[in-house]
């Protein structure tokens, strides 16, 4: 299981998502998980099994992969858990902490 | 400790800006008086702002977090931070009022991982967050960041 991140530039609001979405697995007691972040440019189909976006970002990466999640705020703790909590059991993979 | 990583004379206060690109003005100042950042790294952010999609630096919780590539102008891994007192209009969109906007230079995609770090540990924490919302002067502000 991989999730990744993106943003324009692939290094600011992608990677803070990317810290969140691990604090989140963490709170969650899943190990395992694969995260990254990168420029939306270069996210392929193949990059990951699912995909967060921020909400002003959602267009350009509609359609890039199957499984994509957009945030209103990447910085909503409560909210990055429930969606990652979703996108794990979407994927098959056993969530202890929820 | 994020308070590490604000380069010095990084930690400013206002009461108002006139619009976004002013605060962009003002936040990355400080970086560009340390030559941390050229003129270059200031006009793509403003480029990248006014760019479709380019509110995408709108965390939520009223903070946004400029940054461009690190090509366009970075000289040194480096971090500042404007909070004002009177919201403004992120890329003159309502649907995004910021009144905390730190400015990111990063040399590379990763380098910057235990900034980033400290800067998500302080932005996901709700108690000090509003604390950096609530400051009313750089004294306040700066003790909230630290």
């Amino acid at each position: 299981m991989k999730i990744i991140t993106a943003c324009s530039t692939g290094l600011g609001s992608s990677f803070m998502t990317q810290l969140n979405i691990e604090k989140a697995l963490r709170n969650l007691g899943v190990d395992g998980v694969e995260t990254d972040h990168m420029d939306i440019a270069s996210v392929t189909p193949t990059s990951a099994d699912v995909l967060f976006v921020g909400r002003d970002i959602a267009e350009a990466a509609t359609g890039l992969m199957k499984d994509v999640v957009v945030l209103d705020s990447l910085i909503d703790m409560d909210n990055i858990t429930k969606q990652v909590a979703a996108a794990l059991e979407r994927h098959g993979v056993a969530v202890p902490g929820k | 400790m994020l308070s590490s990583y604000f380069q010095q004379g990084g930690v400013l206060y206002a009461d108002r800006v006139s619009d976004w690109r002013e605060a962009v003005d003002e936040v990355t100042r400080p970086l560009l008086d340390a030559d941390a950042i050229t003129g270059g790294y200031i006009d793509a952010i403003k480029t990248s702002i006014s760019s479709p999609g380019g509110t995408y630096i709108d965390l939520g919780g009223g903070v946004a977090l400029a940054h461009a590539r690190p090509e366009t102008g970075v000289n040194r891994t480096s971090l500042s931070v404007l909070h004002v007192d009177e919201p403004f209009d992120l890329a003159d969109d309502a649907a995004h009022p910021i009144s905390t906007m730190f400015c990111l230079a990063a040399e590379d995609s990763n380098a910057h991982i235990d900034l980033m770090q400290a800067l998500a540990g302080l932005l996901t924490d709700t108690d000090r967050l509003a604390a950096v919302n609530t400051a009313s002067d750089a004294d306040e502000l700066a003790k909230a960041l630290a």
